[in-house]
């Protein structure tokens, strides 16, 4: 029993998760196995429409009466003769604070995640690198963050911030989140495969440390940068229970916060609700379209470690 | 990505983040907030766009008997949990905090704990109103003799009936008048179409209290603080309901109360006929149940047999003004003309549909038969004359305004009445357990 | 300022110093007082020392106990269901046989769940275990001829649509997981095990099984914490913090009621103590006796 092939830390290129195994065989299929990728196709076909059918069923949600949607259910039994592009309308007409809720989660996501790239790859960076005194300290801390639940640490930190008077501020939402354990994992993994002879290189041309960083280790890291700017830009968009907690003026709000006050009888805005909460999932599908790859890479990263 | 281009993403990134930390230090209003105008700026936050709508409302007709000393009145709508939450924060934090507040009644012991509560004593701004005021609904939100709150409403509680179900079996609602007359009919009605008649709710706390109450128990002891859920009258009023629960005449319903989605499609579609339940009620059939229109008769509450009140005042809304706000006074005087003044009553039951606190309104028949007042159109009997009949028996249950009714509340609707309806646990061993359960989290 | 930037001895230092000022403010800090706060009663900002009584409080506390047990639950259903189902498909999916094409569909849409931020999921999902005869679930089970079920008033068909969410997010991404770690897996293992005769099953347990070992000790990890972490899945679903008869509470949900709706922040700490104790205690069990740590310190 070897568990050694997998574990052993191979230089992670994009790696061999994505990219398809290589078969000679496809030209000449005996009977058998033709009926077996019949059987096989049906079954992952049909699993792949009921994983479907959520997104599809609130699309068509989004031509329906939200107040009917909330009291009856979603079900089969669409009345597609009622549809209407009235909700559409509201969207773009009278949609409230939505929009801005949509731009502040853009927004906060991409401060969240150039900041966390760097303070993660630098840490990384230092730990694949470098020999240094607290050096196992500083690894074992990364550890450690892995295994401490936030949700502990989300209420001394709530009476710390509102004792700071920095409720209701952005910086506050950032901050915490920028030490993510797996993505300094997946870098210091990524920056172990790299020969350190390049360094050596940059350091006998005169480049400075930071410079080599900059110029020389991060261009060869992009692909590790792009699966963990997914990675992170996804949690980051759906961030929930802290900006719940922090944020109190609606113009701040990020649209997992302001989805979840439109679910309130005394609101009547069911309407908004649902093609909000489609809306919301538009820019990740369009971006997943484009990048696939990485996507798939960036949520699987932690299984690669070894 | 060469170094300048990234230099300038890093510099941009933190600059980014210093504007953040800026940007978000505003909201404290430590300077009197008058314009040059006249007017004053006044923050209010509510939990329902009802409200909000009412109280511009109020602002504006403030404003046309004011024109000197307008007020700029600038509200944030939060849902129910969120508001009240951000609320707490504020007070912990003692910054962001607005200057007027609705706070709904099973939290508002919250915010007047201690000797020194964060909410401004409204005792003075309330005099020139009150003696028309149900004095048993500025009780509910007094501490030690001082006003911190102003009601929105009565909530006396009310039967609802769908008369044409019920005539349909040969039920006339108006000889229901005890909880077995109650009973019998909905046995009858149930055994006769199979469909529920009455509901019993396990979401909310209000039709307990009411039976309790009306066998002339509480669920808190005199001292206001000790628990006492396990006691006779408390044992009486569950089996009742319970009893009624096993004949049919009582049933459960999605969503735990009848003030929610899923229950206003069910008693629209007339899958439960009869719903005691505050007045306020009446709003829930206009608003969200349009089929009943013409067909829902007003009835006063059932009765225990010598009831020691005839009916109660239930749920409600505190409104309260923060004792940090600059704006203290000014906002004080509004909301007590906002609340408590006559013309305040009136709209509260022309727009909000709700039984006003000021009984001068109760006897005004211009305004209480009005016919082309949506909710008279809707019912086919009059709310005030239903009110008028019990107001004389309406009572205050103490335990409503008790500092520790928020942790009984909460248990109640989240697992003791469970345990009655879903369960079907024994009502003694329910309390038994409920009573134990409280003192642990009270440490009595 | 030149010579700092050229310093060997210092630029570890350097590098490594922004993530030691993160850990500390927004780690240890709140970490250290956390405990202290466990040990507090806090009305209005104001604290008073009450020494173990919360944990006394918490020991005797019913709703608690009912939290903690209906995290535990969730958890180790998850695990029953999120490892195994994967692990299937991903061997599934890494056969020769079947269209390259369909695979690829298969993969990206099992993904598109991953990509739904749970508080979409949890609206549609409440919607869709509606208890209406009209609700999707019911449409489904009525279809088989059984009665409609009233969802989410029930503690075990409420449980279930808690478990159909996460089976529903986490299976695509899990065998993305193993399928990383299968492809991993060097291919003449199996043209060895072909030549001694043994079937595919025998395959699967003698030779996949044991090679996915560290794949399924990450996804066991990630599951153990996600599940007991559990809260949003259940707030979205119950459309708030409230269940009947608690049955969607989880500790997080508990820790959130009390510290935040109920402002009894000491005694929330106490909680969130306790979910530390928990997640540290099943982890560190579960990474010994897998023996990741001793792999950790040999390599």
């Amino acid at each position: 029993m070897s568990t050694n092939t997998a574990t052993k830390p191979t230089p992670a290129k994009p790696g061999p998760m994505t990219s398809e195994p290589v078969r000679s065989e496809d030209r000449v299929k005996p009977m058998g196995a033709r009926v077996g990728g019949w059987i096989m196709a049906i079954f992952l076909i049909v699993i792949a429409i009921i994983a479907l059918t959520p997104i599809v069923m609130i699309f068509l949600g989004t031509f329906q009466d939200g107040g009917e949607l909330i009291r009856n259910g979603i079900g089969f039994n669409i009345d597609f003769s009622a549809f209407s592009i009235a909700n559409y309308e509201m969207l773009f007409t009278d949609s409230g604070n939505y929009f801005r809720w949509f731009l502040n989660t853009f927004f906060l996501t991409v401060v969240q995640v150039t900041l966390t790239l760097l303070v993660s790859s630098f840490v990384a960076y230092g730990l694949a690198m470098y020999e240094f005194k607290g050096k196992t300290a500083t690894f074992l801390a990364v550890i450690i963050l892995m295994t401490v639940p936030f949700e502990m640490l989300m209420l001394p930190l709530y009476v710390q911030i509102n004792d700071m008077g920095l409720a209701d501020t952005y910086a506050v939402i950032i901050l915490p989140f920028l030490a993510q354990a797996v993505t300094i994992f997946f870098f210091r993994q990524y920056f172990i495969g790299i020969p350190k002879e390049l360094l050596e290189a940059g350091r006998v041309d005169g480049v400075s440390e930071f410079g080599i960083f900059f110029r020389l280790i991060l261009p060869i890291a992009k692909p590790a940068l792009a699966a963990m700017a997914i990675l992170n830009g996804m949690t980051s968009w759906n961030n929930f229970l802290w900006p719940l907690l922090v944020l109190v003026t609606p113009e701040k709000f990020t649209l997992p916060i302001g989805l979840n006050t439109l679910l309130t009888p005394h609101g009547n805005n069911y309407e908004l609700l649902i093609i909000g909460a489609f809306f919301s999932l538009i820019p990740i599908l369009i971006l997943f379209l484009a990048f696939q790859k990485y996507f798939i890479e960036g949520m699987t990263a932690g299984a690669v470690k070894g | 990505m060469n170094r300048r281009r990234l230099t300038a993403s890093v510099l941009a990134a933190s600059l980014a983040l210093g504007g953040l930390a800026a940007c978000g230090g505003g909201g404290d209003s430590a300077e009197p907030a008058v314009n040059e105008d006249g007017s004053t700026d006044v923050t209010m936050w509510v939990f329902a766009e009802v409200h909000a709508d009412f109280y511009d409302a109020m602002a504006a007709s403030w404003n046309e008997a004011n024109p000197d000393r307008k007020i700029n009145l600038e509200m944030i709508v939060y849902p129910y949990e969120e508001m009240h939450n951000k609320l707490q924060v504020a007070v912990n934090a003692g910054e962001g905090l607005p200057d007027v507040v609705d706070i709904e009644v099973n939290k508002f012991a919250n915010f007047v704990l201690g000797s020194n509560p964060p909410l401004l004593d409204l005792t003075s701004a309330a005099e020139p109103y009150r003696a028309d005021i149900v004095e048993a609904r500025l009780d509910l939100y007094s501490k030690d003799d001082k006003i911190y709150g102003y009601p929105t409403h009565v909530g006396a509680f009310v039967a609802f009936y769908n008369e044409e179900l019920l005539s349909a079996q040969g039920i006339d609602y108006k000889t229901i008048v005890t909880w077995d007359d109650f009973r019998a009919a909905g046995q009858k009605y149930n055994q006769a179409t199979g469909k529920a008649f009455g509901l019993a709710e396990t979401g909310v706390t209000f039709v307990e209290p009411l039976i309790t109450a009306q066998f002339g128990g509480e669920w808190i002891a005199d001292d206001g603080e000790t628990i006492d859920v396990d006691n006779a009258e408390t044992l009486e009023a569950l089996t009742l309901l319970q009893n009624m629960q096993t004949d049919g005449a009582i049933s459960t319903i999605a969503g735990g109360s009848p003030d929610a989605e899923e229950a206003y499609g069910m008693i629209n579609n007339g899958d439960y006929a009869a719903i005691v339940y505050p007045a306020w009620y009446t709003s829930r059939y206009v608003d969200y149940m349009p089929d009943l229109a013409g067909k829902v008769a007003i009835a006063p509450a059932p009765v225990t047999a010598n009831a020691a009140v005839e009916t109660i005042g239930g749920g409600g809304t505190g409104t309260a003004v923060t004792r940090t706000s600059p704006v203290a006074d000014f906002a004080a005087e509004w909301l007590a003309y906002a609340k408590l003044s006559p013309e305040a009553n009136v709209a509260v039951w022309e727009e909000l549909g709700f039984d006003p606190v000021n009984m001068s309104v109760w006897e005004d028949e211009a305004v209480t038969h009005n016919p082309d007042n949506k909710y008279n159109q809707y019912f086919t009997t009059n709310l005030f004359d239903v009110l008028n009949g019990v107001k004389d028996g309406i009572g205050h249950w103490q335990s409503f305004s008790s500092p520790n009714w928020p942790p009984v509340d909460n248990l109640f609707r989240t697992v003791t009445l469970n345990e009655l309806f879903e369960e079907k646990k024994p009502a003694q061993d329910v309390i038994t357990q409920a009573q134990a359960d409280l003192q642990n989290e009270l440490g009595q | 300022m030149r010579k700092l930037l050229y310093n060997q001895k210092l630029a570890p230092y350097l590098f490594v110093l922004p993530f030691l000022l993160t850990v500390a403010v927004f780690w240890l800090f709140p970490l250290v007082r956390s405990f202290i706060m466990s040990t507090q009663e806090i009305i209005y900002g104001q604290a008073e020392f009450l020494g173990f009584a919360n944990y006394e409080r918490l020991w005797r506390d019913r709703v608690f106990w009912k939290a903690l047990w209906n995290s535990l639950r969730y958890m180790l259903l998850t695990l029953v269901l999120l490892v195994p189902i994967p692990m299937i498909l991903a061997s599934v999916i890494n056969s020769k046989v079947g269209s390259e094409r369909i695979k690829g569909f298969f993969k990206a849409s099992m993904f598109v769940p991953a990509l739904t931020s749970v508080v979409v999921a949890g609206i549609v999902f409440r919607l869709m275990f509606s208890e209406t005869s009209s609700g999707m679930m019911n449409q489904i089970i009525e279809f088989f001829g059984f009665g409609p079920v009233r969802w989410l008033r029930e503690d075990l068909t409420g449980l279930f649509a808690l478990l159909v969410i996460a089976l529903w997010r986490w299976t695509g991404v899990n065998t993305m997981y193993f399928l990383a770690g299968l492809q991993a897996i060097p291919q003449d293992y199996y043209e060895a095990a072909s030549i001694d005769g043994a079937s595919k099953i025998k395959q699967f347990f003698h030779i996949t099984v044991p090679n996915l070992k560290p794949t399924i000790v990450y996804v066991v990890t990630i599951s153990v914490y996600g599940g007991l972490a559990m809260f949003l899945e259940s707030f979205m679903l119950y459309a708030g913090n409230m269940s009947p008869n608690n049955q969607g509470l989880t500790i997080v949900g508990y820790l959130y009621r009390k510290g935040i709706q109920e402002n009894d922040l000491g005694f929330a700490s106490a909680v969130g103590v306790v979910l530390l104790v928990i997640v540290l205690a099943i982890n560190i069990t579960q990474l010994v006796a897998t023996g990741t740590f001793k792999k950790e310190r040999t390599r």
